[in-house]
């Protein structure tokens, strides 16, 4: 099968699509008549170099374009990438990722699925799983019409630094005339803090729906605070912005992988879950006995999370 | 502007037990006793439609709002109380067909209903629903009508009679922009965007007004690319110790001493503190 990674590098996060997609690639494609390419998108010159320390593949296409626009990225594929001798693409988790993939699948009459976490190549056909149902089930589908276009599940496959390469093939596009995005009259860039350090916690404690208000969600985030413990919620809490969202655990927001999780009024909702799965160890503290966060910890307090947490950070602290 | 909010209603699958998961031959799941609710990002983008509504007054720009879903007779209420929101066309498009996993399908209804039976300036959709967790339909619909989509929505507010201005999500960060429209805007996690409730006046006075029904037979339907050939259900079990005692301290002072105390992440992050 001959596959391409694409590679946005308008994006800070590139290092990390980068990583995902070597995973991903040594997962999946690395044995049997498998070749594969990567074509990686840039604005800015001075970040060259550095990209071309990213790439998973030992050939590279680079394309420079004025910025991360999709409309401007799908004519520049088009302009650089003769689907047709192309039997897969591969797109890192995350929204720019997934918004391509299906358009250039449409584009190029293609099969697509979004978030896959496997696939499994036989001859010329391609199965990938998914989850469905809201992360409760996995669903196997058989892509049927080439070019297959998928973008990963976050932690789909292990992530894998860059390896130095001695010689890498490149070959240099410039786009940064495409004019495709006449449509946005005005553009204006508004940085956020994003999920990477709740990501990269070894100690988390995570407050769900059961505080109830804003100010009991200030009153834990204290409590992780003074116990030095990172402080995420579940969608619900953010999403009646009692924190900000980049404080979000699940498959909307962080996927975690914290030696210790500490998990209070927090119901576990399978989307939720995703996002703690790979905790070593998982408390829950729930005043519900058959709440499903119960039966997915190691160990689970029953009783009200505000008393319990009091108590413990009094414990810790003296 | 004429906004036309594309809308679902789903299960609340957190409702459902461990032995409720069974997968027949068919590999359907029957879900068919819980009550619908609506797909939470498509909540999300109704809740924001309204808010545009309240604000177009002030913004002297007329705004229309319109809501369509594909479903079976069963999701009466919801579409009344949209009529009590006093969206202006509340239309369901008779559906009764197995489309959990047919994007393709779906949006080319959207885009058809687009072309020929009602003109919209601006789609709004949720961005993934909660069963196929397809994720595709705002951007295949986009594409089939030729128009650009900005995905991950949080905020939009309205510019003039053919700009709104939309601010997204990004993998690291935001972008605020003024659009041009027709255009397709899918919604992400907005915060805030509940679906709010309609008097008691306006459901006895707008509730009541006639659903537009369309069949899905006035639609020619575009066929999948993928096929679903498996589903299996994943199960999260782990050995749960329960911790016991009588009091909320005494089961802290438990789970410290035989939980927490010797945990390296603990000691660590608090000798940094």
């Amino acid at each position: 099968m001959i596959f391409k990674g694409i590679l946005n590098g308008c994006s800070s996060n590139v290092a990390a699509q980068a990583e995902e997609l070597n995973g991903f690639i040594r997962e999946y494609l690395s044995c049997g008549d498998n070749v594969g390419s990567t074509i990686a998108f840039y604005s800015k010159k001075e970040e060259k170099n550095g990209l071309l320390g990213l790439v998973p593949t030992e050939s590279v296409e680079l394309v420079r374009v004025a910025r991360y626009q999709p409309e401007n990225i799908l004519v520049a594929l088009r302009t650089v990438e003769n689907a047709e001798k192309t039997d897969l693409y591969l797109f890192p988790s995350g929204f720019a990722g997934s918004e391509i993939a299906v358009r250039w699948a449409c584009r190029m009459k293609g099969s697509c699925l979004v978030r896959v976490k496997q696939i499994e190549c036989s001859g010329a056909q391609l199965t990938a799983r998914k989850t469905v149902y809201a992360n409760h089930v996995l669903g196997t589908f058989i892509l049927t019409k080439k070019p297959y276009c998928i973008s990963l599940a976050k932690g789909s496959a292990a992530s894998q630094a860059i390896p130095i390469r001695d010689k890498l093939i490149v070959t240099e596009h410039d786009l940064t005339d495409l004019q495709k995005d006449q449509f946005i009259k005005h553009s204006q860039w508004i940085p956020t803090e994003t999920t990477k350090d709740l990501e990269a916690a070894t100690f988390l404690i995570i407050g769900g729906r059961g505080m109830d208000t804003k100010e009991n969600t200030q009153s834990l985030k204290k409590i992780a605070d003074a116990l030095g413990a990172d402080f995420g919620v579940s969608r619900p809490v953010a999403m009646s912005a009692w924190t900000p969202m980049h404080r979000m655990i699940g498959v909307s927001g962080a996927m975690t992988k914290p030696e210790v999780c500490i998990v209070a009024g927090v119901s576990g909702a399978a989307a939720f879950y995703a996002g703690i799965e790979k905790s070593k160890t998982i408390v829950a503290i729930n005043t519900d006995i058959r709440a499903p966060i119960i039966k997915a910890s190691d160990v689970a307090v029953i009783d009200d999370y505000k008393a319990v947490m009091a108590e413990l950070a009094k414990i810790v602290l003296n | 502007m004429k906004i036309l909010v594309c809308f679902k209603t789903a299960p609340d699958l957190e409702m459902l037990n461990d032995e409720d998961w069974v997968i027949d031959k068919n590999l359907q799941i029957d879900t068919s006793f819980l009550k619908p609710t609506l797909n939470s990002y498509d909540e999300s983008a109704l809740e924001i439609a309204l808010k545009l509504s309240d604000a177009s007054e002030s913004v002297k720009v007329p705004l229309e709002l319109n809501a369509l879903t594909i479903a079976g007779s069963g999701e009466t209420t919801i579409l009344k109380t949209l009529n009590a929101l006093r969206f202006k066309r509340v239309v369901r498009i008779d559906s009764h067909d197995d489309l959990r996993f047919r994007p393709m399908a779906i949006a080319s209804i959207l885009a058809q209903y687009v072309l020929k039976h009602a003109s919209q300036d601006v789609l709004l959709l949720g961005r993934q629903t909660s069963i196929g967790e397809n994720a595709r339909t705002h951007l295949l619909v986009a594409e089939m009508l030729g128009w650009p989509c900005i995905t991950q929505a949080i905020r939009i507010e309205l510019v003039d009679g053919n700009h709104v201005m939309v601010t997204n999500q990004m993998d690291d960060g935001r972008l605020r922009q003024r659009i041009q429209t027709p255009c397709v805007l899918s919604i992400g996690d907005a915060p805030n965007t509940y679906m709010r409730v309609p008097t008691l006046k306006d459901r006895l006075g707008y509730g009541k007004r006639p659903i537009e029904t369309l069949s899905i037979k006035d639609f020619q339907l575009s066929d999948e690319t993928e096929e679903l050939i498996d589903l299996e259900v994943i199960h999260h079990k782990r050995a749960v110790i329960l911790i016991e005692g009588k009091s909320p301290e005494e089961k802290a002072r438990k789970l410290y001493e035989g939980h927490l105390k010797g945990s390296v992440p603990v000691q660590e992050r608090l000798a940094k503190t």
